[in-house]
């Protein structure tokens, strides 16, 4: 199989071609999904800080059937998974879901262990470290923020409510989106590469393979017939136009062949000039 | 050759008997040559395969083992020097191949996707790149194994047709 000059030459190309061209879209398929995740986080973080900013007016004057209606209105949101409000010890106060309130949040679920790993809690987190995936009951994949909401001076001084100046984190807003449409646009990517992949591959692969056959392969093959067969002393005329080192070689193997058959006519007519009956007298 | 049968009126020449042994063991050794290949990429897929599984096969590593090694490299610098260290290496076979020079680097490369693996796996991103790692390897590795069984093979023809013409040689003489 190996033997051939067009299996030594075109193998390693292909096989290092392939190999590399495979791993580079591997990497970049990687940074790509990377950066599309780190957006799709932010623009997570920047919905929790917009429901937070939306209910601060409510919460101020402890409306909480506005506050209620505002959690749900965003909740039923398309692509929006789960909103809730829970307090600092973890009990749920508000939800999209009305079976979760007055429920406490498990803090060793994921999404809680970022602050709550050790005995002391964090008290603030980087936007990415707020970030969790799961998988969600129904099947979903989910993307889900926990957004901390801090004391104000404005929450402490008010009159409504007991918030003291000295508790920091009154409570926390985790809300949850969908990653279907980031999961499809990542599929839509993942085939699309594959496809310019296999594009560059057949194109770099094929256009080596067709130089390599027109310009080597194929006028090696047709000197090695000539020799061969050694019928005439010029080449046929389906012999590939080539240039450079290939024609100088073609040129020589005609030069060759015609001083061969010129020896062999000489000799020839040394050896009938010998037998012939003049000779023999 | 053997089926010749002795001839105790011609002495074996000691040189040429000598060149024999030598073209011999020559070829034995480019045979094995050709072995040590497979053995690198035998130990390249092992570590693979490992690695397939987040080297679940070892234990994890301990707190204060993670504290020694100190902060993992961004996974973007790793992959980096994946692409450069792949093409390099594809670039250095191939300028080998066309200048016809020997020298096998299999266990070298072995090493270094292993420890793309190791760092991929500490940074805790090796999921998502194993088969970036995968691929480079089986192409850097592939080819630097195929040039070496090419040129082993040529070369072992290359002694055992000197060997054949030597052995001719020595019928002759003895006939």
């Amino acid at each position: 199989m190996f033997s051939s000059i067009n299996s030594r030459a075109i193998v390693p190309v292909a096989c290092a071609v392939t190999g590399f061209v495979i791993a580079c879209c591997v990497l970049l398929y990687t940074f790509v999904k990377e950066d599309l995740v780190k957006g799709e986080i932010q623009h997570a973080a920047d919905l929790a800080d917009t429901v937070i900013k939306s209910t601060r007016y409510a919460m101020l004057k402890d409306d909480r059937e506005t506050l209620s209606n505002i959690i749900i209105s965003i909740g039923e949101q398309n692509q929006v998974e789960h909103v809730r409000i829970f307090n600092k010890k973890g009990l749920i106060m508000l939800s999209r879901d009305p079976r979760e309130v007055d429920r406490f949040i498990d803090k060793s679920a994921a999404g809680c262990t970022e602050c709550h790993a050790g005995p002391v809690p964090k008290r603030s987190l980087g936007t990415m470290d707020q970030a969790r995936q799961f998988t969600n009951q129904k099947g979903r994949d989910v993307l889900a923020i926990t957004a901390p909401i801090y004391n104000e001076p404005e929450c402490s001084n008010a009159a409504c409510h007991f918030h003291d100046a000295g508790q920091s984190l009154l409570g926390t807003l985790d809300i949850g989106v969908s990653q279907t449409p980031l999961k499809q646009t990542l599929g839509h990517l993942q085939n699309r590469m594959i496809m310019f992949s296999g594009m560059v591959l057949v194109l770099t692969v094929g256009a080596v393979c067709a130089v390599l056959y027109s310009q080597v392969f194929l006028p090696i093959k047709k000197l090695v017939d000539f020799t061969e067969a050694s019928q005439g002393d010029i080449l046929d005329d389906d012999f590939p136009e080539v240039s450079g080192e290939m024609a100088r070689l073609a040129d020589a193997f005609q030069k060759m062949n015609s001083r061969v058959r010129d020896l062999e006519r000489r000799d020839k007519a040394k050896g009938s000039e010998s037998t012939s009956p003049e000779s023999l007298l | 050759m053997s089926q010749a049968g002795p001839h105790p009126e011609v002495q074996p020449v000691p040189g040429r008997e000598d060149l024999r042994l030598r073209i011999e063991a020559r070829i034995r050794r480019m045979e094995r040559a050709s072995l040590y290949g497979l053995w690198s990429m035998v130990l390249f897929l092992l570590v693979s395969f490992a690695a397939y599984d987040g080297f679940s096969i070892f234990p994890a590593l301990t707190e204060d083992a993670h504290k020694f090694l100190g902060a993992p490299p961004p996974g973007e610098m790793i992959s980096l020097a994946l692409v450069v260290y792949a093409f390099s290496s594809i670039v250095r076979t191939l300028a080998r191949m066309s200048r016809n020079i020997q020298p096998y680097m299999g266990l070298m490369h072995a090493a270094f996707f292993a420890a793309f693996y190791a760092f991929y796996h500490l940074s805790g991103i090796l999921q998502d790149n194993f088969w970036a790692v995968f691929f480079a390897g089986i192409s850097v590795m592939g080819l630097e194994n195929y040039y070496l069984w090419s040129h082993s093979s040529a070369a072992v023809r290359k002694e055992r047709a000197l060997l054949d013409s030597m052995r001719r040689n020595g019928d002759e003489e003895r006939g």
